[in-house]
């Protein structure tokens, strides 16, 4: 049973991709800079097959570089949260490296690492490492000391007090962190196969730029979108679920 | 506030004293780590060639001139919408997508609209700034309780008479019903008893309670700001340090490039934590002089 | 053999750079089987002595025996306790966050199961086994904690104020119970609070403490019969011991 809501919003889609190709059509904008949706369609129609190749490879670099950033974050996050003297520590420092805009160290890893796969999983861990690394820290330290009182009051080994106590305490703050970096990722891999690159959505979209094939590149940035829209819905739902007890809390 | 400082010092000791370690003994090829002495030496030769001080003051230029038309109309539009919630719930959604949406991704499309020369690496930069303080300015005007919004137009707009006769009691229920509203209007109420005037009271019970998020939002969009004009320089531009350096990583030029990225990390964090130091002091200083 | 038995007990705390006193020469032992009170003004040392006893700090001088044997680190199989706070894991349901102390341990799920169904029954949660602590009020969640700290089955309970955070009905309710629940498990309770009607009511002896640094000014038996019930609280017998209690404290130099 098909909702009159949704409906309502489908015909409002259909209208606006119609009046959209009705102002490339006519000439309001160049078909040099918006794309009009047939040609993106015909882009996707000749080259689909070039361009799911592409995906793959994006999407195996990000698949890589989230497993990593995750792990390393989280596990660092909640090393040097675990201890005051390193937390108070190394937040400040981590927090002030945030600032440096890391694309600037592309090029470096372009000419230690050649422009293949490896350079863009490195700057995707990169770019997603410090948000998850200093939420978790956050999480971590956020844990109230009576809940570690108590871990210690049931006899709990510090290896069950970390697993089964600090890090579902903490894990609402260490999800809002992998939904920020994990995005930051996707970009990052995306913006540096854009600079440079064998392959990849992102490398497609620059080379067809240079052509001026605008359906192509138009086509190519609508997956790169959906891609980075997808994670971050994905995330969003995973960051509401863990928060709902959070929300409300215990006693 | 010592372990801070003590991580800093740890840090540099650990990542500068370890580079140049590592690149002394050999441990790795010097055509890919070069020494972090030699690296400096290259920079100070860069800071006294003319070319590559132009191309800093190129970029320099487009940070600053892309955050400077920015900010105040981030900071505006966000007060703006935030006062009119109609407007506001018009562009919510709108302001959202977009920040939702990474704007880099959209380079190629911008450079095939616009080219690429100072202008559009400004408007570039512009792009990426001003979504960010406008949602930081927004939320710092949704930050104060709604009746009190009512309250500033009424100060601006008629004789403070009229208001204590009409407008207070009128709100009173309002108030009522959330102690913190309660709270901040009876502040206001001594204040007004005390002869503070609708300016005094706008000035040093809003200001302070908005500004550290103004603050935070201008400091976050001045970051982004540098991102978007660095990767513009990088992705299709003929000047600026971002295309140098990008150029020193296409002929895998080192040291050369190991100089710059040091400059702009040094830069970068220079600017980021001075303004950290302007949010902290506004805060404090306002919290001083301020009743609330 | 008394099940805690403390000696000349001492507790200094070093911050910054001056000594803070907290406990000096404490001495007393208790007997198994009681319910035992302690009782003091604020910032005493009440929460001290009773971290000491669970090995969670250790002592600067003197001895602590628990069961006869000198008390270093926690021992949660012979001591359980509950905290102010019910320190519950909220995703966990009641009936989970009961069974916690025995999953640590590896104790199979049957067995937990069933030990923690009963002992929720016996706080009078049986049908909230499946409620997670947000659902629950503040009573309840403390309900839940002291089922918790029944779980492993431990000789000695220790209670630190555990009542201190909820409001006064609720609070007096909450001692009724726990007095029942004490006479079906005969455990014993080491309590500690501030409020002397508490004190009086639920033990038989109670400890008073001076103010900081905090000692044993003495030992009162309370010799009403039990089971007791709350209208007691209102009697001139109790009122006496009340005021004798009180004035032991408050006439005390510092």
């Amino acid at each position: 049973m098909i909702r009159p809501r949704t409906v309502k919003t489908l015909l409002i889609l259909a209208a606006a991709v119609a009046a959209w190709e009705l102002i490339v059509r006519l000439g309001l904008i160049s078909a040099i800079i918006l794309a009009a949706p047939s040609d993106i369609a015909l882009a996707a129609a000749k080259d689909g097959f070039v361009f799911a190749r592409a995906l793959a490879t994006t999407l195996f670099e990000i698949g890589t570089a989230i497993l990593i950033a995750w792990t390393l974050g989280v596990g660092l996050g909640i090393l040097l949260g675990s201890s005051h003297a390193w937390a108070a520590a190394a937040a400040p420092v981590l927090s002030s490296l945030f600032a440096i805009p890391l694309i600037i160290i592309y090029p470096l890893l372009m000419a230690w690492l050649g422009i293949g796969a490896l350079s863009k999983i490195v700057f995707g861990v990169l770019s997603g490492f410090f948000p998850i690394a200093l939420n978790t820290i956050d999480g971590v330290r956020a844990v109230e000391q009576r809940y570690i009182v108590f871990a210690r009051s049931v006899g709990a080994t510090p290896l069950q007090t970390h697993a089964r106590i600090i890090f579902p305490l903490a894990l609402p703050a260490i999800v809002s962190g992998l939904r920020v970096g994990t995005g930051l990722v996707v970009i990052g891999v995306v913006v540096t196969e854009m600079l440079a690159s064998l392959g990849g959505v992102g490398f497609l979209i620059s080379y067809h730029r240079t052509l001026f094939d605008t359906g192509h590149v138009y086509f190519g940035m609508l997956l790169a979108l959906l891609v980075a829209v997808g994670v971050n819905l994905a995330l969003t739902r995973l960051d509401r679920r863990v928060g709902s007890w959070r929300e409300q809390g215990e006693g | 506030m010592r372990a801070a400082l003590l991580g800093y010092v740890i840090f540099a000791v650990i990542l500068l004293g370890g580079w140049e370690l590592i690149a002394r003994l050999d441990l790795v090829d010097p055509e890919l780590l070069p020494p972090f002495s030699q690296v400096c030496a290259i920079l100070w030769q860069f800071m006294h060639d003319p070319r590559f001080t132009a191309d800093l003051g190129v970029t320099a230029g487009e940070v600053g001139v892309a955050f400077l038309i920015a900010a105040p109309l981030a900071v505006t539009s966000g007060f703006l919408l935030g006062e009119r919630l109609l407007l506001a719930q018009t562009f919510n959604p709108v302001v959202h997508f977009i920040l939702a949406v990474p704007q880099s991704i959209f380079l190629p499309v911008f450079i095939l609209a616009f080219g690429i020369g100072f202008l559009e690496k400004v408007l570039f930069g512009i792009t990426h700034a001003y979504f960010v303080i406008l949602v930081n300015s927004f939320a710092a005007v949704r930050s104060i309780p709604h009746p009190l919004i009512a309250v500033a137009h009424v100060f601006g707009a008629t004789p403070a008479q009229i208001y204590t006769r009409i407008y207070l009691p009128a709100m009173l229920p309002l108030v009522l019903t959330g102690l913190r509203i309660g709270m901040v209007l009876c502040i206001i109420a001594v204040a007004r008893v005390f002869g503070a005037t609708p300016a005094q009271i706008y000035t040093r019970i809003y200001l302070p309670a908005m500004l550290p998020l103004v603050l935070t939002g201008l400091r976050i969009g001045m970051v982004l700001c540098i991102i978007g004009v660095l990767l513009a320089e990088m992705y299709a531009s003929r000047s600026g340090i971002g295309r140098r350096i990008f150029g020193w990583g296409e002929s895998a030029q080192i040291p050369e490039l190991l100089a710059g990225i040091m400059l702009v990390s040094i830069l970068t964090i220079a600017v980021n934590e001075t303004m950290r130091l302007a949010e902290l002091h506004v805060g404090r200083f306002y919290r001083r002089t301020s009743i609330a | 053999m008394p099940i805690i038995e403390v000696t000349s007990l001492a507790k200094d705390f070093r911050t910054g750079g001056a000594v803070v006193h907290a406990l000096a020469d404490v001495s007393f032992s208790v007997e198994e089987g009681r319910f035992v009170t302690l009782v003091g003004p604020s910032g005493c040392g009440k929460s001290t002595l009773l971290q000491i006893l669970a090995g969670l700090i250790s002592a600067t001088r003197g001895e602590v025996r628990i069961a006869g044997e000198p008390i270093r680190a926690p021992m949660p199989d012979k001591i359980g306790m509950v905290f102010q706070d019910p320190t519950l894991l909220p995703w966990k349901t009641a009936l989970a966050n009961v069974e916690f102390p025995l999953d640590l341990r590896g104790i199979d799920r049957a067995t937990r199961r069933k030990r923690c169904s009963d002992l929720l029954k016996l706080v009078g949660l049986g049908e909230f086994a499946d409620n997670y602590p947000h659902e629950l009020s503040g009573g309840m969640r403390q309900r839940v904690a002291i089922a918790r700290g029944l779980a492993p089955d431990p000789r000695l309970m220790l209670m630190d104020e555990p009542f201190a955070a909820l409001d006064e009905q609720t609070r007096t309710r909450m001692g009724h119970d726990l007095l029942e629940i004490w006479e079906k498990t005969r455990k014993t309770v080491f309590f500690i609070t501030h409020s002397l009607t508490e004190a009086i009511y639920l033990s038989e002896t109670v400890l008073v403490m001076s103010a900081r640094p905090g000692r044993i000014l003495d030992t009162i038996p309370i010799e009403f019969p039990r089971p007791r019930e709350l209208d007691l609280i209102g009697t001139e017998r109790f009122g006496r011991i009340r005021n004798r209690i009180w004035h032991l404290i408050a006439d005390t130099p510092k």
